[in-house]
C-alpha cells in the first residue's frame, strides 16, 4: 500500500513541475495538434507522427521536452484518427477502425457534433482512468506481459480477427470470418518470419515484403467509401445538421461505467508486447457489447458502443509504455518509434531506467490527453465542416490523400496498385455484405498469428497440447471456442433456451 | 536555425574570400537514408554520428528511415537510384549484406564505400532464475540432449544466429535454434521462460543484465568484459578451437556510392574521423557499451568482403539463399 502511495506522491510532484513550465505548454498545443491532423489524414499513422518528430527534434532538444512532442502526437493522432472514422467512415489510424462501428451511424442521423464531443471527453477521461490503473497496477501488469510467450499471442491474434468478424457481420458471423480468413491469407505473402523463406511471391521482388497494412487500410476503406459517395451523392445531396458538440455533464455522468471499463480493458490491452492501439478498441468494443445495457444497438449508432471503442485506443497509449519503460520492450509500434527517441538520448528503457522518468512520462500523458480534449472541442467544430462541402468536391480529395497516405510507405507505385486492388475486392465484398474490417485486422494480425502459432510448434517440437497446459493459452483457448460456438445456430438455440427455463 | 547561421556564415566566408566556387561539397543539406527501422541500433548510431559530423561541415544531415525489402533492400535501392554525389548517403550495418543472396538487389557489397563506426559485442545469456551457471554447464546440457535446449537469436542469417552457430561448431554442442523478429523479442522470450538462453549484443543486452533480469554466461569475443560490477568471461578462453569461427562483428556504419568523386569521400572522411574522436561519441559509445571502429574506405570495405563472404556461404549452407552466392562472384570463407 506504501508503494502505491508513494506512486502517487512522486506523480503529483512530477505533473506540478511540468504544469508549472511555460515551455510546456508550446510543446504541447504545437505537437498534439500535429498528431491530430496527422491521425485524421487518411494513412498517415500515429507511428509516422513519432518517427517525424523524433527525426525532427532527435538529440536537438533536451530529452524532457522531446518527450512532451513526442507524447502529445502520439495522444494526438491515436485520437484524430476518430475524426474520419465518424464523420466518413473512414477510419484515419487502424486503431480508430472500431470507432466508425458506431460513430458513423450517429453522424449519419445528425448527431456527428454530439459523437465528436462524447468521444473527445470519453478519450480524455478513459486515459485518466488508465492511467490511474498504471499507476497502481504496474508490477501486476508487468508480470503478466512477461508471462505472455507465443502460445498466448496467437490465440490473442486469432481472437481479434475472430471477434472482429463477429461484430462487424450485418447478417451472418461466418461472413466476418471469412472476411477475417482473407486477411489472414494475405499476411502469409513475403518472406516468412520464422526461416525467410519465400511464400506466395511469383518471383516478384514487391511481394517478398508483404503486404503494407497502410495501403490495405487505405484500400480497403477508403476506396469502398468513395465509390459509394459518389452513387449516393444524387440521391442525398441534404448534409447532415452538426448539433450540439461538447456533451453535457448528466450524458457523461451517465456513461462513466462505460468510459472507465474501456480505459482498464484499453490499458490492459496495451500493456501486452505487440498489441497494441489496434487490438484494444475492438477487444474494448466487444466486451462492451456484452456488458452494456444497450449492446443490441451496437452497430446501429449506440453512443456506448462509441466510448468503447475510443476510450480505449486512447488508454491503451498509457498501457503500451509500461512494457517499453519498465523492460525496454514497445507494446506497439507507435511506441518503438518513441524507443528510438530515448535512445538517442542515451536513455535506455529498462529494469534500470530512473524511476522519476516513468513518473515524468505518465505527467505527460495526462497533460496531453488534457490539452487534446481542449483542443479536440475546438477543433471538432472545424473539422465537422467536411460534412458540408459537397461530397463531388470532398470526395477526390480524400482519394488524393489516402494516395499519399499510401504511398509514403515507401513500397512505390505498386503499394498505389494494391490500394486499388484491394479497394476493388472491398468494394465488392460490400456489396455482397461481407464487413471489410476484420479483412484490415486480418492483414494487421495474420503476422502476428503466422509467427506465434509456428514458434509455438517449433519451441514445442509440434506437439499441440501447449494450447492446453498453459493456464493463459487455455482461459484464451475457451475464449475462442465459445466466441465461435456462440453463433453456431443450434449452440445460440440450446443456450437461449437453457437461460429461458432458469429464468 | 543554427544549421542556417552556420550555412549564412559559410556562404558568407566564400563570398568574401572570392576562391571557393559554388561547386564545392558539400553545397546543400545531406540526406542520410537509414535502411533499418527508428530505435534500432543501426538508427541510433546514425542519428548520433551525423548530429556530430554537421559540427565539422557547413551544412545541415537529415536522417530519414526507408524500411522493408529483403534484408534492408528497399532504402538500399532508393539511395542506389539517387544521384552518387554524396548528398544522399545510406545507413547501415553488416545485416545488409545477404540483400543479393536472398533476392533483395542485385548488387555485391562493393557498390558502397562504406563508414564503419563500431558495433556492440555478443554474449550468450540465460535468465536470472535459470539452473545454469557458467557456458559450460549449459554446453554440457546441450551435449547431453543434442536439439534439446532452445536457444534464441533474431531471424535466420543474423549476426546473432551466426554467432550461435559458430558456438555450436566450436563446442560441439547442439542446440534447438528458435528465430524472433529481433533481438528486443528474442530477450524477452528468454525473461518469459519460452527459450533456455539468448544470444544478442552486450549493448541490447545492458539494461537486462544490469536490472538482474538476465544472466551473462560468456562473451562471444576475444575479451572480457565488464557490466555491473561482475566479469563475463570470454568463451574463447573456456573452448579451444573457437577462433576458428569467431569473433563475428557487428559493423553499424553508412555509407555512400562508391562512384562517387574522390573529393565527396574526402570531406566525409575527414568529418567522420573528426566526429569519431569528438567526446560525444567516444562517451556515447562507452554508456552503451559500443565498440567504436572508426574504419573508412578500402579497410572498411575489406571488413564488410569478409561479412559478406562468411554471411552468404552460411545462409547458402542453410538453403535459405535465393541466389547462389558463387554466381555473383562472392567467394567461399
Amino acid at each position: 500500500m506504501d508503494s502505491v502511495l508513494t506512486q502517487l506522491a512522486g506523480f503529483g510532484a512530477a505533473f506540478a513541475n511540468l504544469a508549472s513550465d511555460p515551455a510546456t505548454y508550446v510543446y504541447l498545443v504545437a505537437s498534439v495538434f500535429l498528431g491530430i491532423v496527422f491521425g485524421a489524414l487518411p494513412g498517415l499513422t500515429a507511428t509516422l507522427a513519432v518517427t517525424i518528430l523524433t527525426g525532427f527534434f532527435g538529440n536537438k532538444i533536451p530529452l524532457e521536452q522531446s518527450l512532451i512532442a513526442l507524447i502529445g502526437a502520439y495522444v494526438g493522432a491515436i485520437y484524430g484518427g476518430s475524426y474520419p472514422s465518424i464523420l466518413l467512415n473512414i477510419p484515419g489510424t487502424a486503431a480508430s477502425a472500431a470507432t466508425a462501428m458506431d460513430g458513423h451511424p450517429l453522424a449519419r442521423q445528425g448527431k456527428g457534433g454530439e459523437a465528436l464531443g462524447l468521444t473527445t471527453t470519453a478519450s480524455f477521461i478513459g486515459t485518466i482512468f488508465g492511467t490511474i490503473f498504471l499507476l497502481l497496477f504496474v508490477w501486476l501488469l508487468l508480470a503478466i506481459s512477461r508471462n505472455i510467450t507465443s502460445p498466448e499471442k496467437c490465440l490473442l491474434a486469432l481472437f481479434g480477427v475472430l471477434l472482429s468478424g463477429t461484430l462487424m457481420s450485418e447478417d451472418l458471423a461466418l461472413k466476418g470470418w471469412i472476411s477475417g480468413l482473407i486477411g489472414l491469407s494475405m499476411a502469409m505473402v513475403g518472406l516468412d518470419p520464422i526461416l525467410s523463406e519465400t511464400r506466395f511471391t511469383f518471383g516478384w521482388s514487391y511481394l517478398m515484403s508483404g503486404f503494407q497494412v497502410v495501403p490495405v487500410l487505405m484500400g480497403a476503406f477508403a476506396i469502398p467509401q468513395i465509390v459509394d459517395g459518389m452513387r449516393a451523392t444524387l440521391l442525398a445531396p441534404e448534409p447532415p445538421p452538426v448539433g450540439r458538440i461538447t456533451p453535457s455533464l448528466r450524458e457523461i455522468g451517465r456513461r462513466l461505467p462505460t468510459i472507465g471499463r474501456s480505459g482498464v480493458i484499453g490499458t490492459g490491452i496495451g500493456a501486452l508486447p505487440g498489441v497494441g492501439e489496434d487490438v484494444a478498441g475492438w477487444v474494448s468494443y466487444g466486451v462492451g457489447k456484452a456488458a452494456s445495457r444497450e449492446g443490441h444497438l451496437f452497430g446501429k449508432g449506440s453512443r456506448d458502443g462509441l466510448i468503447s471503442a475510443e476510450a480505449a485506443n486512447n488508454a491503451a497509449i498509457g498501457g503500451a509504455l509500461i512494457p517499453l519503460l519498465v523492460l525496454g520492450i514497445p507494446g506497439s509500434p507507435p511506441a518503438a518509434a518513441l524507443l528510438g527517441a530515448l535512445k538517442i538520448n542515451n536513455v535506455i528503457p529498462g529494469p534500470t531506467i530512473d524511476p522519476g522518468l516513468i513518473l515524468h512520462i505518465v505527467a505527460i500523458l495526462v497533460m496531453a490527453s488534457l490539452t487534446m480534449m481542449l483542443m479536440g472541442l475546438l477543433t471538432a467544430r472545424v473539422f465537422i465542416l467536411v460534412l458540408r462541402i459537397p461530397r463531388t468536391v470532398f470526395l477526390p480529395i480524400v482519394l488524393v490523400l489516402t494516395t499519399i497516405g499510401s504511398f509514403s510507405v515507401g513500397g512505390g507505385i505498386n503499394d498505389l496498385y494494391l490500394m486499388l486492388g484491394v479497394g476493388a475486392v472491398a468494394t465488392l465484398m460490400g456489396i455482397m455484405h461481407y464487413p471489410i474490417a476484420p479483412l484490415v485486422i486480418g492483414v494487421i494480425l495474420g503476422g502476428l498469428f503466422d509467427e506465434t502459432f509456428r514458434r509455438t510448434l517449433l519451441v514445442s517440437d509440434g506437439d499441440l497440447s501447449v494450447f492446453v497446459t498453459r493456464p493463459g493459452a487455455c482461459i484464451l483457448l475457451v475464449l475462442n471456442v465459445a466466441l465461435i460456438l456462440s453463433q453456431v445456430g443450434i449452440v445460440k438455440r440450446g443456450f437461449g433456451r437453457l437461460m429461458g427455463r432458469s429464468a | 536555425m543554427r544549421r542556417q547561421l552556420i550555412t549564412a556564415a559559410a556562404l558568407a566566408a566564400f563570398a568574401t574570400a572570392g576562391t571557393a566556387s559554388a561547386q564545392d561539397y558539400p553545397f546543400r543539406d545531406i540526406t542520410t537514408v537509414v535502411v533499418w527501422g527508428a530505435g534500432g541500433g543501426t538508427d541510433s548510431i546514425n542519428r548520433m554520428i551525423m548530429a556530430e559530423m554537421e559540427k565539422f561541415l557547413p551544412v545541415g544531415i537529415s536522417v530519414t528511415n526507408v524500411t522493408g525489402g529483403v534484408a534492408g533492400s528497399n532504402g538500399m535501392v532508393h539511395v542506389m537510384n539517387q544521384a552518387d554525389d554524396g548528398y544522399t548517403l545510406v545507413g547501415l550495418s553488416e545485416s545488409n549484406v545477404t540483400a543479393a543472396v536472398q533476392g533483395g538487389w542485385d548488387q555485391r557489397f562493393d557498390f558502397w564505400h562504406p563508414f564503419i563506426v563500431g558495433g556492440s559485442p555478443d554474449l550468450i545469456s540465460v535468465p536470472a532464475s535459470s539452473e545454469y551457471q557458467t557456458l559450460q554447464d549449459l554446453i554440457d546440457a546441450a551435449k547431453a540432449s543434442p536439439g534439446e535446449v532452445l536457444a534464441a537469436a533474431s531471424g535466420a542469417g543474423s549476426i546473432h544466429h551466426l554467432n550461435l552457430l559458430a558456438l555450436e561448431n566450436g563446442t560441439g554442442a547442439e542446440f534447438r535454434f528458435i528465430p524472433y523478429g529481433g533481438s528486443a523479442p528474442s530477450q524477452e522470450a528468454a525473461l518469459a521462460g519460452e527459450v533456455v538462453a539468448v544470444v544478442t549484443s552486450l549493448a541490447e543486452q545492458a539494461p537486462l543484465i544490469e536490472g538482474g533480469e538476465l544472466r551473462p554466461l560468456a562473451m562471444l569475443v576475444p575479451g572480457s568484459a565488464e557490466i555491473a560490477g561482475t566479469t563475463v568471461p570470454s568463451a574463447f578462453d573456456m573452448f579451444d578451437g573457437l577462433d576458428k569461427y569467431l569473433p563475428l562483428s557487428q559493423s553499424i556504419g553508412f555509407a555512400v556510392h562508391a562512384s562517387a568523386p574522390d573529393n565527396v569521400k574526402a570531406v566525409l572522411t575527414e568529418a567522420f574521423e573528426q566526429a569519431m574522436a569528438a567526446d560525444a561519441v567516444t562517451s556515447w559509445a562507452a554508456d552503451n557499451y559500443y565498440v567504436l571502429s572508426g574504419l573508412s574506405g578500402p579497410a572498411a570495405s575489406e571488413v564488410f568482403s569478409t561479412l559478406e563472404s562468411t554471411f552468404a556461404w552460411t545462409l547458402y549452407e542453410l538453403d535459405a539463399t535465393e541466389v547462389d552466392p558463387s554466381t555473383l562472384g562472392i567467394e567461399k570463407p
